[in-house]
């Protein structure tokens, strides 16, 4: 369990830098198309910086105002997105794990199932959606959804087949049925690692629903997208200062909350 | 006095051809306390877990207080187990929950099926559950968590757990397995003792035959899957002993 965990906040330092690096990326890019031209740009690195600092700084504080909205619905997002995947994610991983799964088959299909869900990033999920229900934070909400389960009902399997079958026996032992079984054994040590995934999970959502709001999710990543295409560079700047805050603000509580349960 | 407990023709095969367990038979009566020796391998584990069908049987019978296992529907099984206290060389506690609630889980077998799960155990079961666990001098711990008692307080609530079952046989799989010697003193006294008070009979696996005599009224040899003694104490000879801890029962 520490030695995966250590593994995992790896993982995510580096997902974290993925991700800064590839919405600058984008950031300059988008600007790049609708400014500059190619060559002065593939020209130095300063002509970058000078983009950098003429057009994006500073920050403009004013547009804090209709930042509320679009963060809250980044919130939203990331919240229902943890806990109905969560959820869902429970319940499919009670079928896919070998210690609690009624077949062996059941098994199969569902890790399947889940590694489909898993493989496919959520940016094209969020694309695929967005086709059909049009833009808002329902497509964000459904693609971070998916994304979840796919990822969770993995991890939590995993867990629920670490559990320690000697402990389970004690249980039956006593004359008890199943579903207490699942409850009095089952469940007490599977909710520390349930709720260590689904806060990372929670940190994780409030960073992929900004990529995904930028294909047509909603929330901050919409007003990103949509403060390049208007050349509001500035205002821009002030989105993705609030989008780290909210990152730093996430990680803080759910750090918090891990160190009361595990 | 009738007998409570009948093992017929007891026999285990595992699915790897394992056969741990060949045509064990014996009676046990109310309010004894038998220990059963032999080497590790021996198939003692195996008989205990084929008594309350932790093990499923491969052939033979079982029956306890006159109802037959080998038949035994699920719930029937469900039925005899909580009748029967079970104590194990791990503990096996839930650790992460409290000491008060581990001794609850006794109660499973009695309460409804929905309450169990969620926990919701009576005023009557709780105030049981802690008078166990100050009989058998735990109440400073009733509130803590399982992993933060030493090996031989968990121990003792496991004896609790076994007892907030109201069991009339407890079977102990090398309950001192784990313990060094004064502790392992402590849990066997504390287990005699209390088998003694309520006229609950005992089946202890121990490998240690100077433990077994101390305490059992009657000891059972088991080697290589067969019973080679059944007798009192006093009448285990040393040669008997040295033909039940004789070569390795394990597999060449
Ligand atoms: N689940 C199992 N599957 C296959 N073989 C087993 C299993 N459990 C025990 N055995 C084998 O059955 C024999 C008896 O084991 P056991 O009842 O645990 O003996 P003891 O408790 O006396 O050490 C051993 O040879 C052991 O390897
Ligand atoms: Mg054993």
């Amino acid at each position: 369990m520490e030695a995966q965990w250590l593994r995992i906040r790896r993982q995510k330092r580096v997902q974290t830098v993925t991700i800064v690096v590839l919405i600058a990326a984008l950031v300059v890019w988008s600007a790049v198309q609708t400014k500059f031209h190619v060559l002065t740009v593939f020209g130095g690195l300063g002509e970058m910086g000078k983009l950098i600092v003429n057009d994006f700084l500073p920050p403009h504080p004013e547009a804090l105002k209709g930042l509320i909205e679009p963060a809250l619905d980044t919130i939203y997002m990331s919240v229902v997105g943890m806990v109905v995947g969560s959820l869902i994610s429970a319940v499919l991983a009670f079928f896919a794990a070998a210690t609690t799964t009624p077949h062996r088959i059941v098994l199969v299909l569902v890790r399947g199932f889940a590694s489909v869900l898993r493989n496919i990033p959520g940016l094209i999920w969020a694309l695929m959606l967005a086709f059909a229900y049009g833009i808002g934070t329902l497509v964000g909400t459904l693609a971070i959804i998916i994304y979840s389960v796919g990822s969770l009902v993995r991890a939590y399997a995993e867990i629920l087949e670490e559990i320690d079958q000697s402990q389970l026996e004690a249980v039956k032992a006593t004359g008890a049925t199943f579903p207490q079984v699942l409850g009095q054994a089952v469940l007490p040590q599977f909710i520390p690692g349930f709720v260590a995934w689904s806060l990372y999970k929670l940190e994780l959502n409030i960073r992929a629903s900004t990529i995904v709001g930028m294909v047509g999710g909603g929330g901050l990543g919409f007003y990103i997208q949509n403060g390049l295409k208007l050349f509001h560079f500035r205002d821009v700047s002030m989105a993705i200062i609030l989008m780290l805050v909210l990152i730093v603000v996430t990680e803080f509580f759910t750090n918090k909350i891990r160190e009361k349960v595990i | 006095m009738a007998a409570i407990l009948q093992v017929e023709r007891l026999s285990k095969k595992y699915s790897d051809g394992t056969a741990a367990l060949s045509d064990v038979s014996f009676e046990l009566e109310p309010g004894e306390f038998a220990a059963v020796i032999g080497l590790s391998g021996a198939g003692k584990s195996t008989l205990l877990r084929c008594i309350n069908r932790l093990v499923e049987p491969t052939g033979g019978d079982v029956s306890f207080g006159g109802v037959r296992s080998a038949k035994a529907s699920a719930h029937e099984v469900r039925l005899l187990r909580r009748q029967m206290g079970m104590i194990f060389q791990g503990y096996n506690l839930i650790q992460r929950v409290s000491v008060l609630r581990n001794v609850l889980h006794g109660r499973l077998g009695y309460v409804g099926p929905v309450r169990g799960a969620l926990g919701l155990f009576s005023k009557q079961d709780v105030e049981e559950a802690k008078s166990i666990l100050k009989r058998l001098g735990l109440e400073q711990q009733t509130y803590k968590r399982a992993d933060e008692l030493s090996g031989g307080q968990q121990q003792r609530v496991g004896i609790a757990r076994a007892l907030c079952q109201r069991p009339k046989l407890i079977l102990a799989d090398e309950p001192i397995a784990s313990l060094d010697p004064v502790t392992a003193k402590i849990i066997m006294d504390n287990l005699h003792r209390i088998c003694r008070e309520d006229g609950i009979a005992c089946i202890v696996n121990l490998h240690q035959v100077e433990v077994a005599k101390t305490y059992a009224t009657r000891i059972i040899g088991m080697r290589k899957g067969k019973m080679v003694f059944d007798g009192r104490p006093e009448d285990l000879t040393d040669r008997m002993i040295s033909h039940i801890y004789g070569e390795s029962p394990d597999k060449e």
